[in-house]
């Protein structure tokens, strides 16, 4: 599985169906992208394993800003985090995207 | 030359785009797209000018209209910040909107032998704002994707540290 991550309207998805020659069907039919908005989660474990399953994960970073003041928000926001954390270590290959650019933090190319 | 610097709030990306520009040779011109309208934006202004002081760098005020604005040919221009720019363009009385922004770094784009543009990291604290909010989010991250896809190097401030993701640092 490739993982990607990188800040809101970075170019993720751009990126990652350019670099694998994917079209839209490809994509919908073999990654799962916004995965931060799966939360929250009592079972982070089996929805990483779950979603490992997929040939790409895309998340957007959301966890730098300020420490939200509502509670759910806060659960969010740590859950988004360890479900980032969870599905890379599951991956063979991690990439951040910034401005359209990937930078590559785990394995190897695509 | 065009190079990209982004990064958070006191990330450093200022000093590391004032130092690139001072590699060069030659005048050097600042853009400051601030515009002061408050006692906090005034110490921000006054704090980036004494970072500048001693630079040699000439300011040109250009809050809005980036496209109308006379820039010299063959400048060495540091333009300081994007989102500042573009938050005039949409939100203030004078703005005229993203285009305005695009126009007017395409403009100095062709103007300048080398311009440095300072956009911030923004992106990464949530992705559930007002409307607003997520328009400019949307323009402004297009905005540094067209700047990051045209530019010889793009780095991300850290720390006050360059992580270089394209390109070369001088």
């Amino acid at each position: 599985m490739i993982f990607i991550t990188g800040p809101l309207y970075a170019g993720k998805e751009e990126y990652i169906r350019q670099a694998l020659g994917w079209g839209a069907e490809d994509f919908s039919a073999n990654a799962v992208r916004d995965v931060h908005t799966l939360v929250p989660c009592d079972h982070l474990e089996k929805l990483a394993d779950e979603l490992a399953g997929k040939k790409v994960v895309i998340a957007t970073e959301v966890g730098c800003g300020v420490v939200p003041v509502d509670p759910a928000e806060r659960r969010r926001r740590e859950d988004a985090g360890r479900l980032s954390c969870l599905l890379a270590a599951r991956a063979e290959t991690v990439i951040r995207v910034c401005c359209g650019i990937p930078q590559l933090l785990k394995g190897e190319w695509p | 030359m065009l190079s990209l610097i982004i990064g958070g709030a006191g990330s450093g990306k200022s000093a590391l785009a004032e130092a690139l520009c001072c590699k060069l040779e030659g005048p050097r011109l600042y853009i400051a797209t601030m515009q002061a309208a408050d006692g906090e934006s005034m110490k921000r202004i006054e704090k980036h000018r004494r970072q500048r002081e001693g630079l040699r760098f000439d300011t040109l005020e250009c809050p809005h209209s980036l496209d109308r604005a006379e820039i010299p040919q063959g400048a060495n221009a540091l333009l300081e910040d994007l989102s500042n720019l573009l938050a005039n363009e949409l939100f203030s009385p004078k703005g005229s909107g993203a285009d305005a922004v695009r126009r007017g770094l395409q403009k100095a784009c062709e103007r300048c032998a080398n311009l440095t543009v300072v956009t911030n990291e923004v992106f990464s604290g949530g992705a559930d704002y007002g409307e607003g909010t997520m328009q400019f989010l949307q323009e402004l991250a297009a905005l540094n994707r067209e700047l990051a896809a045209e530019a010889d190097l793009v780095a991300e401030a850290v720390c006050g540290l360059p992580n270089v993701l394209k390109g070369a640092l001088p």
